[in-house]
């Protein structure tokens, strides 16, 4: 047991579990005979938005907000969040982060991820603190694993190699707290996190297509938060949601200028043009702030 | 045709509001009455309460007051009665209007004072988590009734109508076009035009009934309303949740519209 | 000076509040207040004013902010009970910086209390009783022409600081018909427009002095309003600088203004050796219980503040470097008296003298009080 006082920070946004995975971390410590305090902020909680959790322990602790720059290890759950708290962690020590990237929606620019003004994957500004860093892309492991809400406990997983917790105790937290009959996956999950190893991280790639310009249909991709109403609505199909939740124009040529999508958008993010209008601005060219 | 977004503040957009939220389509369809009403942003006051619906008003260019927790009418009054010719509309939630504002609400509609109150109901409260509100179903899931409500849910049209509401209407945020024209009848009725929206919350409610996203709880709101089966309900919504087991009927439409007289404050003449 | 007229304090309310242009009055009923709305109603409607009697106390201020925001001075009476119910409404016109009267008659409490007996017991309430950090300025007449007065004053300091202000007096205060002779006319103070060379209006970018200027709803500036913390041009924020800067001149502007807006009364106190704080109706007693002392050689002197938030410290200490012994007499369980002990720092014995039995405190318990302090001798 540490005669100080040791801090972490989680981080993530909402709907990654990073509230499940801060209680599973304390009770592990806790469960390793520590002394443990947490406290968490989940805020207004747009879905996307920043959640964070502290926790600290030792033999005796008597807050659990951890002060900056004295956190042993920050585990992230979302690029852009190991950036923002980054600062909490001491020099010398270590970040845990998934490299996957989600552009808040309600601080949405330009969700497009070529064009949008979002921190790239670079573990050199780790380094330069002289951080240990390990990072993972545990969204991609744990989709292979069956489910992609796990990939909480991949996080957990690497963050285990920074603390000194048997893994008796860890597997014990992680059995007690993840939703009952997900058991199995998320152990999985853990393990798979333990075993990843930084060099494995493949850069996410950019394919711009689909975006090459409808007439139409004028997307303001700064304001549309990607919920799929006008996707689903469109009787002519010529709209998708695609993976990074960024809305698409699919099949331009189909649109009769009904309007069910721009009536039905809740973020005023669809304008329609009529056919007789010169061709309006194409898509890849609307950036956050302009104006139709 | 004027942009509707010309209304906005655009520089805070975008607006506050989860994705698939339908509360922003009730703001677009409020904005088209406003266009087609031609009225005059400088004497247009929304006045609203505390949640997510009442956030909206921060982000169109008109003089909003932001006021506190259900007490919006009780603000609109002061507002309508020392200048009468504002044109003053109520933008509050199902929470707020029913629950902490319920006391002003069925006095402004007793006075029958000349205001427009757009209760956006989504049947839960979102801005603070997900907990069970006054238009909550029997049996649906909140965060305070996580084994389902086991209280009676609020008709708030037949509530306003029994406090003397002039004109009372309930619409579905799953329909733009009747919105607009309800809401533009509701602001040109001489006296207290009371509209419920039928709106959405996908990150509570259809998350905790597993009712699903936005486009999924817009498909249900069209099972609904029978009236607006047409262009929507036809094709590819999926995983209909038969939701009538949740929610009585509601009726909808225009529900009373009667002329009275308008009250204006003991003042002369 | 018009012509001498017998009228009761409450009726002295309205009349101030009218001749400084007072247009707008929402209110409930509630005793002792009662008689303010009953005025009210008669002689609003005749100079182009409006009266409503709202559905409860919230939302007799809710509209009053409403009446006020649309241009219009506006005010609501009140006690105890309703004064509860404000305190919400009190929290967001300091915020959203709306001038407005509150007139608190106080009567017994806690609760229900004592409707017909008079109290000084919300004091602290009128200073605290909203939450978070909030300025208050707060006014304490003790007679029947100082309620017209202390009326006339708190719309102008409302105004001029764009701020609640409120008027607490007690049940005797409220319901004692005097002689007054009121003036023809007051000084009136209007809150300062925006300037109209068609840049956008920001409704709380603050003057020097740290007051912003006012717009009302339908002149033309299309602005928001919000009881959320908020930055210059009037929209929700959660920046901590911005957080700041809004309530630290929210303080500011009535803090440092402090010397405009407090009022004492210093009486016999050039060679007082005891000196009597007391407020309200206390501070009539207290004048007679000085004379009567005075009389019988006991050096006796009033400090008596008009204002009670801000609190006079400078006047206290400065009585209490002269006096051996400060009595303050409050009926109420002692809610100054603390703010005495803090300006004072020692330097005077402090008594009190404090009641809560719903009976009014008479010069001869004061009298009575100043002797037991003095040696007996008065």
């Amino acid at each position: 047991m540490s005669e100080t006082t040791s801090g972490l920070l989680l981080a993530g946004v909402g709907g990654q579990g990073v509230l499940l995975a801060s209680m599973i971390v304390a009770d592990a410590l806790v469960r390793a005979g520590h002394d443990v305090k947490q406290s968490e902020v989940h805020g207004m909680a747009q879905r996307g938005g920043s959640v964070f959790g502290h926790i600290r322990w030792g033999s005796r602790v008597d807050s659990p907000l951890v002060p900056l720059g004295s956190a042993e290890v920050l585990a992230a759950f979302e690029w852009a969040e190991a950036i923002r708290w980054v600062p909490y962690v001491r020099d010398g020590g270590a970040v845990v982060a998934d490299i996957r990237m989600i552009v808040p929606p309600g601080a949405c620019s330009d969700r497009r991820s070529w064009s949008m003004p979002y921190p790239g994957i670079d573990a050199e500004v780790f380094a330069s603190r002289g951080l240990k860093t390990r990072l993972v892309d545990a969204s991609a492991i744990a989709t292979e694993l069956g489910n992609v809400r796990a990939a909480n406990n991949v996080v957990l997983g690497s963050l285990a190699a920074f603390l000194d917790i048997d893994v008796v105790h860890w597997e014990a937290a992680i059995e007690q707290f993840v939703p009952r009959g997900t058991e199995e996956v998320n152990l999985a999950a853990f393990r798979a996190g333990r075993e990843a190893s930084e060099a494995q991280i493949p850069l996410p790639t950019v394919e711009p297509e689909g975006f090459s310009g409808p007439h139409e249909i004028d997307i303001r991709h700064d304001w549309c938060k990607g919920c799929d109403i006008c996707s689903r609505i469109c009787p002519e199909y010529c709209l998708a949601v695609n993976g990074d939740g960024v809305l698409t124009v699919t099949n331009a040529e189909a649109c009769t200028g009904c309007r069910l999508c721009v009536l039905l958008c809740p973020d005023f993010a669809i304008t329609i043009h009529p056919p007789q209008e010169p061709a309006t601005v194409p898509v890849h060219a609307v950036q956050g702030g302009a104006s139709r | 045709m004027t942009d509707i977004n010309t209304y906005l503040r655009e520089w805070t957009m975008p607006h506050v509001l989860c994705p698939g939220c339908a509360h922003g389509i009730v703001l677009r369809s409020f904005l088209e009455a406003v266009d087609q009403l031609q009225l005059d942003p400088d004497k247009l006051a929304m006045v609203a309460g505390i949640g997510c619906s009442s956030r909206l008003i921060g982000h169109v260019d008109f003089c909003t007051l932001h006021g506190t927790h259900g007490r919006a009418p009780a603000f609109a009054t002061g507002l309508k009665l020392a200048r009468p010719e504002l044109n003053v509309v109520v933008l509050t939630g199902d929470g707020d209007a029913l629950a902490i504002g319920g006391n002003h609400m069925i006095h402004a509609a007793r006075r029958n004072i000349d205001i427009t109150v757009l209760m956006l109901s989504n049947a839960i409260y979102g801005m603070t988590g997900g907990q069970s509100a006054p238009t909550t179903p029997e049996g649906a899931v909140a965060s305070t009734t996580p084994a389902g409500n086991t209280e009676p849910m609020f008709d708030s049209c037949k509530l306003l109508i029994g406090a003397g509401a002039s004109f009372v209407a309930r619409v579905f945020a799953a329909n733009p076009l009747e919105m607009t024209k309800v809401m533009a009848d509701g602001i040109t009725h001489p006296g207290f035009s009371f509209i419920e929206v039928i709106s959405d919350c996908p990150e509570y409610f259809g998350r905790y009934n597993n009712i699903g996203g936005g486009a999924n709880m817009l498909s249900w709101m069209t099972v609904q309303d029978e009236g607006v089966a047409g262009p929507l309900s036809a094709k590819r919504f999926v995983n209909h949740v038969p939701i009538t087991v949740l929610s009585p009927a509601l009726a909808t439409g225009v529900l009373e519209r009667e002329v009275r007289p308008v009250f204006s404050g003991i003042r002369e003449g | 000076m018009s012509d001498v007229q017998l009228i009761q304090g409450n009726e002295a309310c309205v009349r101030g509040a009218l001749a400084v242009g007072c247009r707008f009055y929402a209110g409930y009923p509630i005793t002792p207040s009662s008689e303010i709305a009953e005025q009210m109603v008669r002689l609003l409607p005749g100079i182009g004013g409006v009266f409503i009697q709202m559905e409860d106390e919230i939302a007799s201020l809710a509209s009053i902010i409403g009446a006020s925001i649309a241009g219009t001075k506006a005010m609501t009476a009140t006690s105890g009970p309703g004064f509860s119910l404000m305190q919400e409404h009190i929290g967001f016109a300091t915020m959203a910086e709306v001038p407005c009267v509150i007139v608190n008659v106080m009567r017994g409490g806690p609760s229900t209390g004592l409707p017909t007996s008079p109290s000084q017991g919300d004091v602290m309430q009128a200073r605290w009783g909203t939450h978070g950090d909030h300025p208050a300025i707060v006014l304490a007449p003790s007679s029947v022409g100082e309620v017209f007065d202390a009326t006339v004053r708190a719309f102008n300091l409302s105004e001029r600081f764009r701020t609640p202000v409120i008027v607490l007096y007690d049940e005797i205060v409220g319901h004692t018909r005097e002689s007054v002779a009121l003036p023809d006319s007051v000084e009136i103070v209007d809150r300062i427009q925006p300037n109209s060379d068609g840049s956008e209006f920001w409704p709380k970018r603050a003057a020097a002095d740290g007051v912003p200027p006012m717009s009302a709803f339908g002149d033309g500036h299309r602005f928001h309003i919000t009881g959320l913390t908020h930055g210059e041009r009037g929209f929700p924020t959660n920046d901590p600088q911005v957080a700041e800067a809004l309530i630290t001149r929210l303080h500011r502007k009535v803090e440092a203004h402090a010397e405009e807006i407090i009022e004492v009364e210093v009486f016999m106190m050039d060679d007082a050796e005891t000196a009597i704080f007391a407020y309200g109706i206390v501070g009539r007693s207290a004048r007679e219980a000085v004379l009567r002392a005075r009389a019988d050689g006991v050096k006796v002197g009033l400090i008596r503040p008009l204002t009670l938030w801000p609190f006079p410290y400078a006047q206290v200490a400065e009585a209490a470097k002269q006096v051996d012994t400060l009595v303050v007499a409050e009926m109420n369980l002692g809610q100054l008296i603390g703010e005495v002990e803090r300006a004072a720092v020692g330097q005077a014995e402090i008594v009190g003298y404090l009641r809560v039995d719903g009976e009014p405190i008479t010069p001869t318990a004061l009298l009575n009080v100043v002797a037991s302090v003095s040696g007996g001798q008065a």
